[in-house]
């Protein structure tokens, strides 16, 4: 499973790598870049629901966070793009930290209503704080890198594909270093079973804490990304409809695996830009996937693959097995 | 002075609709445990269903009420017996997402039949100014305030004196028993379920009489039902009417005396704290950790 996983993912990132060499069309490469955030998003987001196993509704938190972190870092203080995106990660991340301490105290609904709370208190107060973020007007210019003053538009959109690829490789290899150390195999074991893992010794609180913060700084560098490449900042980066893609992504993917976010991240946004025209026939269809892959794919694509391999793997042993029985049951 | 109680008069008129929205939710929530974020969809429902009759079809506002009260209550118990009742019993993240997945088809699909527009609800009484001392009422807010009472003594009576009731409180209890002893679980839960959609979707209707019905303002209406039952204490019948009041007041003073502008903040504040700091909400039944 690790080096299934970790092969898949090398494969994906070089395709990702060569896809712009192959690719001269600025559209394509915009859908390219969207894919990579949103893969990170949706990889954050995979930390909390997929290990800690606790569903946040309020992840859209560090993504504001971020972005806003990066754009005021840029605005104000006039720091350089690879200056404000790590920073934008470790603010969300503090940020991450504080809201943690208190929100993963709780377990279940209250976990999920919490946490949406505290990103609708994040989305007012960046909507009604004028003096700092601008408010329903948004933080409009963020500074774009100084080496693409003269490069070409599509040299720009190839600059900033490359940005998020690096991003989305920063942010995978973490989560992959994560879910395979100690660390995350104590996270799995708090989801399975969290009366066992403290028997043993496993503190939930101390292993939910670093998978959220890790979380956090993932979304938050994401964020700091979507300031620049987007130049615009509003309080919609707060809102449910980044949320409701993220849980899409996640779900459809297959929660708990690293690829799975990256499937549906990639199926999610080629859909939406297909689906453009129809604005809220695409959200109404959104609403029936959800409802159907609940109802019929509760563990996502992965999941159901996994699932197939494992039978695959079990029917011929267990067609041995009831050979060798046979004899025995006969006499 | 004047000013206080105005808006003390201002915040126990939306508290009443709050509480009877989180009446609704704190049976399907506090009760069957399922995190219901389609409740705001079902108030919005309720409303765009009250506009089409009153409006559209030109049907009496009582007439139409009850219309929307039947109607409501076949589609909540449809929706449990065709959703939840698959993900029953497996804890609260697929009827999370379930839920979510719903509440988007019905904005969405609502949108796409009615549109952005505000629609206004002819009401059942004019809209005449009443003065008592110096508060500034309608006569359409104290009917309303008045139907929600009387909506929520007829759910009070339901849960507390019929067979229904009775087979309802058995069940969660305990539905392993209530299943021995004969009881029908699985119309308990569709009942229950259609109970609670149609109390949000009568608040609707008649909050929809007094300003207008927004579609797509069904995501806010759930968080505050939400508030209002973790404030109260999860399946609490006093809780839900306390907390609906104590949100509207809240919600109202903050609004005069601070910023209308952040009037939403408050309830997620006070669900902040309530789960930090009483955990169980201010009248919980059950003795239960967050």
């Amino acid at each position: 499973m690790m080096i299934l996983e970790r092969n898949t993912l090398l494969i994906m990132a070089v395709l990702a790598a060569l896809f712009p060499l192959l690719v001269g069309n600025q559209y394509a490469l915009h859908i390219g870049i969207m894919v990579l955030f949103y893969a990170v998003l949706a990889t954050s987001l995979n930390l909390i629901v997929g290990y800690v196993g606790e569903f946040s509704l309020g992840h859209t938190a560090f993504l504001g966070l971020g972005a806003y972190a990066a754009a005021l870092l840029s605005l104000r203080m006039g720091l350089p793009i690879w200056a404000t995106i790590p920073l934008a990660g470790v603010i969300s991340a503090l940020f991450g930290a504080a809201i943690g301490a208190i929100t993963l105290r709780l377990r279940g609904p209250y976990f999920v209503i919490i946490t949406l709370a505290f990103a609708e208190v994040l989305r007012i107060i960046a909507n009604n704080w004028m003096g700092l973020t601008n408010g329903p007007m948004g933080l409009s210019g963020v500074v774009q890198p100084a080496l693409l003053a003269d490069a070409s538009p599509l040299a720009a959109k190839r600059f900033y594909f490359y940005l998020a690829l690096a991003i989305a490789v920063v942010a995978l290899y973490l989560a992959y270093r994560f879910v395979y150390s100690n660390n995350g195999r104590a996270a799995v074991t708090v989801r399975e079973n969290r009366y066992v893992a403290q028997s043993v010794g496993i503190q939930p609180f101390a292993y939910a804490m670093r998978a959220f913060v890790l979380g956090a700084f993932l979304a938050g560098l994401a964020g700091g990304f979507y300031a620049h490449y987007i130049t615009f900042v509003g309080a919609n980066v707060f809102g449910f409809a980044f949320m409701v893609s993220m849980i899409i992504m996640v779900l459809i993917g297959g929660k708990g695996t690293l690829v799975g976010p990256l499937v549906g991240a990639l199926l999610i946004t080629v859909l939406n830009e297909y689906l453009r025209e129809f604005q809220e026939l695409r959200m109404s269809l959104f609403g029936l996937i959800v409802i159907g892959v609940v109802l019929f794919l509760p563990n996502g694509l992965m999941g159901f693959l996994n699932l197939r391999r494992e039978r695959r793997r079990a029917t011929p042993a267990a067609a041995a097995e009831s050979h060798a029985e046979a004899p025995g049951g006969s006499a | 002075m004047d000013m206080l109680l105005q808006f003390v008069a201002n915040g126990l008129v939306s508290g009443s609709f709050y509480a009877l929205s989180a009446l609704g939710l704190t049976l399907i929530f506090g009760l069957m445990r399922v995190v219901n974020f389609a409740h705001g969809e079902f108030y919005m429902l309720g409303g765009v269903l009250g506009w089409f009759v009153t409006t559209y079809l030109g049907l009496n506002f009582f007439v139409g009420l009850v219309v929307v009260v039947v109607a409501m209550a076949a589609f909540g118990w449809l929706v449990d017996r065709f959703l939840i009742e698959r993900v029953r019993d497996q804890g609260e993240e697929p009827s999370i997402l379930l839920t979510i997945g719903l509440s988007i088809f019905l904005t969405n699909s609502a949108l796409l039949v009615v549109g952005t527009a505000p629609l206004n609800i002819a009401g059942a009484v004019p809209n005449a100014p009443v003065f008592l001392g110096p508060v500034v009422l309608t006569q359409m807010r104290l009917f309303a305030v008045a139907a929600c009472a009387v909506l929520i003594l007829a759910a009070y009576l339901l849960i507390r004196h019929t067979r229904l009731g009775r087979a309802m409180r058995a069940t969660f209890q305990d539905p392993m028993a209530a299943r021995l002893a004969g009881i029908k679980t699985a119309y308990v839960y569709a009942s229950t379920f259609a109970l609670g959609t149609v109390l949000a979707a009568s608040s609707g209707m008649l909050l929809g009489s007094i300003y207008s019905v927004q579609v797509s303002g069904g995501g806010l209406i759930s968080l505050k039902a939400f508030v209002v039952v973790i404030l109260g204490g999860m399946g609490s019948f006093a809780g839900a009417i306390v907390g609906g009041l104590i949100l509207g007041l809240a919600e109202a003073l903050w609004g005069g005396y601070v910023s209308s502008g952040t009037v939403d903040v408050i309830g997620f504040l006070i669900v902040i704290l309530t789960l930090i700091f009483k955990p169980y909400g201010l009248f919980s039944t059950q003795v239960e950790r967050a």
